[in-house]
């Protein structure tokens, strides 16, 4: 809960949704690209706000606490070091679940409210779906003002209630959106939401988990700014492992090293797949969680053996 | 785990702790060489100035920091073993929590990692707030208290397990006259329940209140230790107090020892402190101000840390 309710990953996600859900409305003139661009920005702002809500989290849920004392004070009960740094990841992955839950609903709606060609009885040609995007728009504020009552009221946590009522908020405007068409008509769910969008969120989801067990494992040494300036040029490299590797795996075992501790983040973006009305294969999703979970689960083991070292001033 | 009442439930042997920098090279020897033994249900002060090494001295008691030579038991047991820490309660120097927690939020957290049940979580939570006079903020964000506040619900937090050892560093730091004499009042009643007290301070004013045995600490060594009496006692001189006299009489006494002794002997009227001064005015006021009320600084003790309980 303590990293639910940090302001900066409240701020964020707010962000990421306001900024996901604006694209399609000022769009113009993309010659009937307009999903595709709404729908590669959500996953592109998952990604980019969810990179610095993970590594934000991961870094202060530890090396803040062991810099503040905060972790002396719990590592003096009886806490076993290895639990409390997992615990940390339990934290951070709830707080990148919640995040990925409202980026994903995000896209899915803003591609919703993305332009298109609609022909029927009642609309001929390119309808952007105005009312989806205002409900969107509209889904922060809203849970911005229920959490100040709830906190004026009942003097619960601000952030961490507007956190949930984000959530809370954007699955009703999914529901809402999705029983009715463009022209408001009641229609059957589903048939205007592009779920074929999700795989392509968890993806990006499974991405910010790896990137969160990488700064953790560097909070147990370093403090908040070498890890996020660590985190991010893993993620930089990561993101030209082929590049820079592919080749180079091929020729020699030092290369072969080299691209398999790399984390390879091109195994997390499939939007391509997503292009033209496709879906990102079954095998693709599965075989992406498998190689996420080890490398996690890797990435893990050698934050807990460091942590057990660590000296808590 | 039984102790024996003289057993030494803290023990250090000859530690040493050197920091080390980025590079590994030596940076400051922090501790250097010190030993210090602890018995069960003894009050035990860590005097010094900062940088002396009092800190650090309870860091590696608690397992946090590792030793770079030498030994440390406590309770037996290494320090990094879990299970002793079950029966540790630690203040630190500031009380470093969960911001955005309440306090109640923040002594149930604590509670919980004692694995305490329910019920007793609860009970306790709500004597040691009664205690620490902090029901009104007890649904407040800590982030938002002052540092007195702070200080007292740190106190509250290395409490909430009833441990057998407590150690305190700089427990009356931040807090008014009324809260540093609650502090140790609170200190002397958990020794009288025969719990282990290993004080940190450079309040001598507090140490002496309440230490049985002391160490003084100076860029990391001992230079001085032993009883608190034995150690402040000036031998060769004595004190008499006797009610008032009249003048002629205290003249010819004075006169009468003079001739004794050789020595001029000194007259004056002992004073109390002014800290004991200063709760009785505000005692007073108390009790003026809202008939019927507890004045300041009586609050009582939590039901579970009285003796007998």
């Amino acid at each position: 809960m303590e990293a639910v309710r940090q302001p900066v990953c409240l701020l964020l996600s707010a962000t990421c949704v306001l900024l996901t859900a604006i694209i399609p409305m000022v769009l113009m003139h993309n010659l009937g690209e307009d999903g595709r661009i709404a729908r590669d920005s959500g996953l592109a702002f998952h990604l980019v706000f969810g990179l610095f809500i993970s590594g934000y989290a991961a870094c202060s849920s530890l090396s803040r606490e062991m810099h503040s004392g905060t972790a002396a004070v719990v590592l003096s009960k009886p806490v076993d070091r290895a639990l409390f740094f997992l615990a940390k990841y339990a934290g951070v992955t709830v707080l990148v679940f919640l995040f990925s839950a409202c980026a994903c609903i995000s896209t899915l709606l803003a591609e919703r409210t993305a332009e298109r060609f609609i022909s029927n009885s009642t609309l001929l040609g390119y309808v952007t779906d105005w009312q989806t995007g205002k409900m969107l728009i509209g889904a922060p504020f809203v849970a911005f003002l229920l959490a100040g009552i709830i906190n004026y009221r009942w003097k619960k946590s601000f952030q961490s209630s507007a956190f949930f009522l984000l959530f809370g908020c954007l699955v009703v405007v999914l529901l809402v959106s999705g029983l009715f068409d463009q022209a408001g008509r009641w229609a059957p769910y589903s048939l205007h939401i592009q779920h074929r969008i999700v795989p392509g969120g968890i993806l990006v989801t499974l991405a910010l988990l790896v990137l969160a067990a990488i700064a953790l494992a560097f909070s147990t040494r370093l403090s908040i700014v070498p890890t996020m300036t660590l985190t991010g040029a893993f993620f930089v490299i990561g993101l030209l492992s082929d590049h820079w590797f592919g080749k180079l795996a091929a020729e020699s075992a030092v290369g072969r090293c080299l691209y398999g501790i790399v984390p390879n983040w091109q195994n997390f973006w499939c939007a391509d797949y997503l292009a033209r009305g496709g879906t990102i294969p079954m095998g693709v999703l599965w075989g992406t969680a498998v190689y996420a979970l080890a490398y996690t689960g890797a990435v893990l083991c050698l934050g807990v053996l460091s942590f057990r070292s660590a000296e808590i001033k | 785990m039984n102790e024996k009442p003289d057993e030494s439930v803290v023990v250090i042997e000859n530690l040493t702790k050197v920091f080390k920098d980025f590079w590994r090279r030596p940076k400051v020897c922090a501790v250097d060489n010190i030993s210090i033994s602890i018995k069960r249900g003894e009050v035990f002060g860590l005097l010094g100035p900062n940088g002396s090494g009092k800190s650090t001295t309870i860091k590696v008691v608690l397992g946090l920091l590792h030793a770079t030579r030498g030994q440390v038991r406590v309770l037996g047991r290494v320090p990094t073993d879990v299970s002793v820490k079950e029966r540790l309660g630690y203040l630190p120097e500031e009380s470093h929590l969960y911001l955005y927690l309440t306090a109640r939020e923040t002594l149930d957290l604590y509670g919980k990692l004692f694995a305490l049940e329910k019920r007793i979580r609860k009970e306790r939570t709500e004597q040691l707030l009664e205690m620490l006079g902090l029901v009104d903020a007890a649904d407040r964000p800590v982030g938002e208290f002052s540092k007195g506040m702070a200080r007292r619900i740190g106190l509250a937090q290395a409490l909430i397990n009833d441990p057998d050892i407590v150690i305190l560093d700089e427990p009356t730091s931040g807090l008014d006259p009324v809260g540093c004499r609650q502090v140790k009042d609170l200190i002397l009643t958990l020794a009288g329940r025969g719990k282990t007290i290993l004080l940190c301070s450079h309040l001598l004013a507090d140490v002496e209140d309440v230490c049985d045995r002391i160490a003084i600490l100076y860029r990391g060594r001992i230079r001085a230790h032993g009883q608190v009496s034995d150690l402040l006692e000036e031998r060769d001189s004595l004190r008499v107090t006797m009610p008032a006299m009249p003048p002629g009489l205290t003249q010819e006494v004075l006169k009468l020892l003079k001739e004794k002794t050789g020595t001029e002997p000194a007259l004056d009227h002992p004073a109390m402190d002014l800290e004991t001064f200063f709760l009785d005015v505000l005692k007073e006021a108390s009790a003026r101000s809202e008939p019927g009320s507890r004045p300041a600084g009586e609050r009582s003790v939590a039901d579970y840390l009285r003796p007998g309980s």
